[in-house]
C-alpha cells in the first residue's frame, strides 16, 4: 500500500528506525538547520522536531524525509536494503503505467481542517526554517512542491522551488528562469500581464515531492506519474482561491498568485548544489490569498547542502531515468545511465552498447539542447558499471584520450546559473559550457588492438576461471570469490 | 536600544553612503525575525556619527558578512514590491550580452 502522506511514512519511519524524535526544544533561527545538516553530513535518519521555539505545541519541523537510499526504498514500499540498480529498474519500470489522479470533496481532505483568508493569513504562523547561517530568508518552501497551470492546455506542473517568506503575505522565490514555472509564465502569463496562481504545498505523500524533482517532460502532469509510483491515484482538492488542483492529504498549502508586474528579492540560499553561490535575484513575488493547514501541521524541510542530502538522492533517481529515456528516444544506444548523489546532477555516467567520438557527441547534444543542468558527461562502454564509481573512474581515467576524448558546448541564455564555477557575469546571462568526455574504445580500432582489460573476468580464460573459483578454498581462503 | 536591520548587497563595493531606497529584515528575535521592509533610508559606514540611527549589518550575494556594520535611519517606509517583470534581470543580462 503507497503512503497516504508524510505522517504514514514517518510512521513506518519509526518502525524501521530511519527517523528520530526530537523532543528537546530547537530553536527554528538556524539550530533545527545545523542539527540536520550535520545528521546529513553522519548518514543520520530523518529528524522530526517535535518542539520549536516561539511556536506553539503541534507546530513541528521535519527533515530529511528520502536523504537515503533506504528511506528512499522505503518511500516506494520496498525494503529498505533494496540495492540502487533494483530502485532505478523498479521507478523505471513503473514510470510504464501512468495512473490519473482522483478528486476528492474538500471534507476528505485533511488538507482543509484550518482555512485562513484574507486578513488572517500571515506566513509567521509556521516555524519556517532559517536553514543556513547568511541566507536571504527563511525558507518556508525548501522540500515543497509548486503548482502551477496553462489556462488553454490545463497541463498542471509541479516543481520543487525555494520560497522565502518575505513578510506577513508574502513569499519570495526563485524558480530558475529555465524552469517549467518560468515556461508557463512567459508563454502564457506575461503577455496578458495577468497574474499567475499557484499554490505551495509543504508535507505530501514523499513521492510526490521526489516527482517535484523530476525533469518530467513540458505537459506531462506530475500528478500522474506520482501515481505510477504509488501503483494507485494520487487525491487531489481543489483550492480555495482558484481552481488549481492540490494533493488532499498535505500539510500545509499556501495557495496566492505570482504578479507579472511586482518583484521582491530573493536570497541568496545554500543551494543543492553544495554552495551559496551568489544566487541572489530580483526575485519571483508570491502574493499569499489564503493557507490551509492540518491539525498539528508538519513542515517538511532540507538543510540543503553538501551531498548526500534528499535533494542529491532524488534527483539522482528521477534525473538519471528521465535522462534514459530521453537518451534512447534520440536513438542513442544508451545501456544506463547513473546520476551519483556526490555529483549533484552536475555530472553524469552514461554507458553505451557503441562509442567513440560521434555517439558521444551525440550524448552532449542531448544534454545540451534545452536548458542545461548538466555539466559534465563520462560516456564508458557498456562492460563498466555505471553504478560502480571505481569502475567509473578507473575508464575515465584509462580510457578517455586528453586531447581527442573531450568534447566542448558553449552556450548561453540557457545554462544552470547555480553552477558554482561560473562567474557573477556568467550565471546572470546563463551562460555556460558542458563536456562530454568519452571513455569508449574507438569502434573504428581492430578488434585485435583494443587494450585487454587485465581484470580476473577479462584477461584469464573461462577454464582458468573455473579452475581458480573451484579450488578457491583449496588454496587456504577462508569466503568464497565474490 | 538600537534595533538591528540587515540587507543585501551584490557586492561590498556597492555600498553607497547617504539616502537611498533599500530591503531591510528585521534582526529583532521573534517569530517575526527576518521580516522584510522595503524602506528610504539613511545609511552611514560610520554607526557612531548617527547617534539616533540603528544598526546596518551587511552580507553580500553570497551571504558573507561584512565585519563592519553600519549605521541607518529609516526615513519613510515603502511599498513591500517594487515595479518589474519575474526574471527581468536575467533577462536584461541576456539582451545586453547578445548586443540587443
Amino acid at each position: 500500500m503507497p503512503f497516504q502522506d508524510h505522517r504514514d511514512f514517518i510512521e513506518t519511519l519509526k518502525k524501521t528506525g530511519d527517523v528520530i524524535e526530537v523532543t528537546k526544544e530547537v530553536d527554528w533561527d538556524l539550530e533545527a538547520g545545523a542539527i540536520s545538516r550535520r545528521v546529513y553530513e553522519m548518514e543520520g535518519p530523518s529528524i522530526w522536531f517535535k518542539k520549536i521555539k516561539d511556536y506553539p505545541e503541534g507546530f513541528t519541523l521535519y527533515n530529511g524525509s528520502q536523504g537515503t537510499w533506504r528511506r528512499v526504498a522505503i518511500s516506494l514500499g520496498l525494503p529498505p536494503e533494496t540495492p540502487v540498480r533494483e530502485i532505478y529498474r523498479i521507478y523505471e519500470e513503473r514510470l510504464k503505467k501512468p495512473i490519473d489522479p482522483v478528486i476528492v470533496d474538500e471534507k476528505k481532505a485533511p488538507c482543509k481542517e484550518n482555512v485562513l483568508l484574507g486578513n488572517h493569513v500571515d506566513l509567521y504562523r509556521f516555524p519556517a526554517p532559517m536553514i543556513h547561517e547568511g541566507d536571504g530568508g527563511r525558507y518556508i518552501g525548501s522540500w515543497d512542491l509548486v503548482v502551477t497551470k496553462e489556462p488553454e492546455t490545463g497541463w498542471t506542473n509541479w516543481g520543487m522551488y525555494r520560497f522565502m517568506i518575505h513578510n506577513k503575505r508574502w513569499l519570495a522565490g526563485w524558480p530558475q528562469p529555465t524552469s517549467q514555472l518560468a515556461h508557463q509564465m512567459k508563454k502564457y502569463y506575461l503577455p496578458r500581464n495577468e497574474p499567475m496562481p499557484a499554490a505551495l504545498v509543504i508535507g505530501t505523500d514523499p513521492l510526490a515531492h521526489m516527482v517535484a524533482t523530476a525533469p518530467v517532460r513540458l505537459g506531462e502532469d506530475e500528478a500522474r506519474v506520482t501515481g505510477s509510483l504509488r501503483e494507485k491515484p494520487i487525491e487531489l482538492v481543489k483550492c480555495e482561491t482558484c481552481d488549481l488542483l492540490v494533493p488532499a492529504h498535505s500539510e500545509i498549502v499556501i495557495e496566492g498568485e505570482i504578479p507579472t508586474d511586482r518583484i521582491v528579492p530573493d536570497g541568496p540560499f545554500g543551494e543543492y548544489p553544495g554552495y551559496r553561490s551568489g544566487t541572489m535575484a530580483e526575485g519571483v513575488g508570491f502574493r499569499v490569498k489564503a493557507i490551509t493547514f492540518r491539525n498539528n501541521p508538519i513542515l517538511t524541510m532540507i538543510a540543503l547542502g553538501v551531498p548526500i542530502d534528499d535533494s542529491s538522492i532524488a534527483a539522482s533517481l528521477t534525473a538519471g531515468i528521465a535522462m534514459k529515456m530521453g537518451l534512447k528516444h534520440r536513438g542513442i544506444p544508451v545501456v544506463d545511465v547513473y546520476v551519483p548523489p556526490e555529483g549533484v546532477t552536475h555530472l553524469i555516467f552514461v554507458s553505451v552498447n557503441k562509442g567513440g567520438t560521434q555517439v558521444t557527441q551525440e550524448v552532449l547534444n542531448y544534454f545540451t539542447a534545452r536548458r542545461v543542468m548538466v555539466s559534465k558527461v563520462i560516456v564508458l562502454d557498456d562492460d563498466i558499471d555505471v553504478f560502480d564509481s571505481g569502475q567509473v573512474l578507473h575508464a575515465f581515467a584509462t580510457k578517455c584520450h586528453p586531447g581527442r576524448g573531450m568534447l566542448v558546448e558553449h552556450y548561453e541564455g540557457r545554462a544552470n546559473s547555480l553552477t558554482p564555477c561560473y562567474s557573477p557575469k556568467e550565471r546572470a546571462r546563463l551562460k555556460g559550457a558542458s563536456v562530454a568526455f568519452d571513455a569508449t574504445w574507438p569502434p573504428e580500432w581492430p578488434e585485435e588492438v583494443v587494450p585487454v582489460k587485465a581484470s580476473f573476468k577479462t584477461i584469464y580464460s573461462k577454464e582458468i576461471q573455473e579452475k581458480v573459483t573451484k579450488n578457491w578454498k583449496s588454496y587456504g581462503f577462508k569466503e568464497g570469490p565474490r | 536600544m538600537k534595533k538591528e536591520y540587515q540587507t543585501f548587497v551584490r557586492q561590498f563595493k556597492d555600498l553607497k553612503e547617504g539616502r537611498q531606497e533599500l530591503f531591510i529584515k528585521d534582526l529583532t528575535p521573534g517569530p517575526q525575525k527576518y521580516d522584510t521592509k522595503q524602506v528610504m533610508a539613511e545609511i552611514s559606514s560610520h554607526p557612531e556619527k548617527m547617534t539616533d540611527g540603528d544598526i546596518l549589518r551587511i552580507r553580500s550575494e553570497s551571504g558573507i558578512l561584512l565585519p563592519q556594520v553600519w549605521g541607518i535611519k529609516i526615513l519613510k517606509e515603502l511599498p513591500e514590491s517594487v515595479p518589474g517583470q519575474p526574471w527581468e534581470d536575467v533577462f536584461k543580462a541576456m539582451g545586453k550580452s547578445s548586443g540587443g
